[in-house]
């Protein structure tokens, strides 16, 4: 398996998550949509964390590029770390309507991101860290849990 | 490769918004046109409202937020960068509507002057987007199927502007030709060509990311460009130099290859993770439905051919293919772009950790909603209108009004509640 096929698989999982947690909330169900969003948001976040503290700085050491495609990743991520927040703060308030028009931007936004990843970061990992079979280990580790 | 990581290589929202917030405002001018001329509309394909009324809706509604939108994702979709795409807009808006409305009045008064004017306007507008989009797009690898289909879109549109100009320097100066091969011809350049081939391209990137479907099947993304082409080019041909079998083989080459593309988008839709029905969603499926529809009044003109002689016929497929399909989809479109773009604005000048507001505080479903009902009321009344020209072409026309009307109030409203939040954030101490 290829880091591309199993990080892509992993934005698959995470999108089940979404799609369940808004439609919960769609059909007027908070609770549910509370518990829904929280298991997407701890999957998102595992994806972040193990990108953040394997994959990418693979990628810097063995390319060099540190300012490049992996910051502009990173700072994608802290813009959707802070919507999952204001979406779930929008759900503990009861607002549903507020939790819908947060997570209909951060569907977009999160496709976008993952378009990116999946369609030119991931293809130069495989390519530059294939000298590097333990970190697809390590990554599949780390998604593993929870 | 590194121009797909930066979204924020697109231009000022200012530059695409003038063509969303023009647009709306050529269905209202449809909706009056067809309320004082219907009859004359329903009469025949080609008098002088019905030709009006068609150039008003695919060069007005549907072009202009087709330039826009392109002007808008060229540098996201493809990493292509316009050369000044501010600069590009100021010339290509205001050319492209002084052009379509000259062609209308040329149209609707005979006036040869009008005519002149249009073909100046809308070959400077056409020419220079296509010349600057070229440049751009013919600079960068076909690396994805939505870049392949964009470059031979363009080619199509260029078929089709050439082909338009032409006719229309032939109307205004008397020219001896044979009008109804080449507008047939230009009809399905424009509409099988450029429309369905960028509305293929655009729908392989984002029927997936929206509704959480899985993507296109790699052969058939690659594949149907060029097949349309392929196609429309035989067709050409065989109209050209009067080879009728292969007029025959090559429409139902079309007519094939984009059902084949309406039924694969459907079942991709069947496949979607995404259970939630929003505006856009059901825009999209009016709109498969109803080129199904078409497809299928153009199968069946192909083994039938008498039924292309009522003149009824090619107008149902007409408005089913350029309201009931095209202009459904580039709207239910519009639900998206127009506030992710607002919305995308605001999240760029606010601070980090202070997500803007929600999505739908800068345009609401249930204002989405009203609209899309109009929309299919407007449907249904032309339909009426179709059945019995006389009774209702007025209800028709008032109704294309409201709908069109709606859609210019909802994307207004969408850009006054902007200018708030970002005044608000001006407040705030934020960037501005």
């Amino acid at each position: 398996m290829t880091l591309q096929q199993f990080l892509q698989q992993d934005h698959r999982a995470c999108d089940d998550l979404f799609a369940v947690a808004e439609q919960a909330a769609s059909g007027g169900d908070l609770a549910l949509a509370k518990d829904g969003f929280e298991r997407f948001r701890q999957a998102v976040l595992r994806h972040f964390a193990a990108e953040e503290g394997m994959l990418f700085p693979a990628f810097e050491d063995a390319t060099g590029m540190r300012m490049g495609p992996t910051q502009v990743m990173r700072m994608e991520h802290e813009q959707m770390r802070a919507m999952m927040n204001a979406a779930a703060a929008a759900l503990a308030g009861g607002d549903r309507e507020g939790f819908l028009g947060q997570v209909d931007s951060l569907l977009i936004t999160m496709q976008q991101h993952n378009m990116k990843e999946e369609n030119v970061l991931y293809p130069m990992c495989d390519q530059h860290l294939a000298a590097a079979p333990a970190l697809l280990e390590r990554l599949q580790a780390a998604l593993r849990e929870g | 490769m590194q121009a797909l990581l930066a979204f924020e290589q697109g231009p000022p929202v200012a530059v695409p918004a003038r063509f969303f917030l023009t647009a709306p405002l050529y269905l209202v001018l449809a909706g009056v046109l067809l309320a004082f001329e219907g009859q004359a509309v329903f009469a025949s394909r080609w008098t002088p409202a019905a030709l009006a009324l068609t150039h008003l809706l695919t060069l007005g509604f549907m072009l202009q937020i087709m330039l826009g939108a392109l002007i808008q994702i060229l540098p996201v979709v493809a990493g292509a960068h316009l050369p000044q795409p501010r600069l590009l807009a100021a010339v290509v808006h205001p050319a492209l509507n002084l052009g379509v409305l000259s062609l209308a009045l040329g149209f609707l008064q005979g006036a040869s002057t009008w005519m002149y004017a249009a073909a100046v306007f809308l070959v400077i507008a056409l020419g220079v987007f296509i010349a600057a989009s070229g440049w751009a797009l013919w600079r960068v690898p076909s690396t994805s199927p939505s870049i392949r289909g964009l470059k031979i879109a363009l080619l199509a549109l260029l078929i089709t502007v050439v082909s338009g100009v032409y006719m229309l320097l032939a109307l205004a100066g008397g020219w001896p030709l044979v009008l109804d091969r080449v507008a047939n011809l230009h009809a399905g350049w424009g509409l099988g060509g450029w429309t369905a081939i960028l509305l293929a391209a655009v729908a392989y990137v984002v029927v997936p990311m929206f509704q959480l479907t899985p993507g296109y099947p790699a052969r058939l993304a690659w594949w149907f460009p060029r097949l349309v082409f392929l196609a429309l080019l035989l067709w050409s041909v065989g109209a050209l130099v009067g080879v009728e079998w292969l007029v025959t083989v090559a429409r139902v080459l079309l007519v094939l290859t984009t059902g084949g593309f309406v039924i694969a988008t459907l079942l991709l839709q069947k496949k979607r993770r995404r259970a939630r029905v929003d505006v856009t969603f059901r825009y999209w499926q009016f709109a498969l439905y109803a080129v199904l529809a078409a497809l299928t009044m153009a199968l069946a003109e192909g083994v039938w051919p008498a039924l292309g002689e009522f003149k009824a016929w090619p107008l149902l497929l007409g408005l089913l293919v350029v309201l009931g399909g095209d202009v459904a989809f580039i709207t239910g479109m519009l639900y998206k772009i127009v506030p992710f773009l607002l919305w995308f604005d605001l999240q760029n000048r606010s601070a980090i950790g202070q997500p803007p507001p929600a999505m739908n505080r800068l345009l609401a479903e249930v204002e989405a909603e009203y609209q899309l009902y109009l929309f299919y009321l407007a449907g249904g009344g032309l339909l009426a209108a179709w059945i019995w020209p006389a009774a209702m072409v007025i209800p028709a026309g008032v109704l294309i009004v409201l709908t069109g009307a709606g859609l210019f109030l909802n994307l207004v409203r969408a850009c006054w509640r902007y200018r708030g939040f970002r005044l608000q954030a001006v407040v705030n101490g934020e960037r501005a």
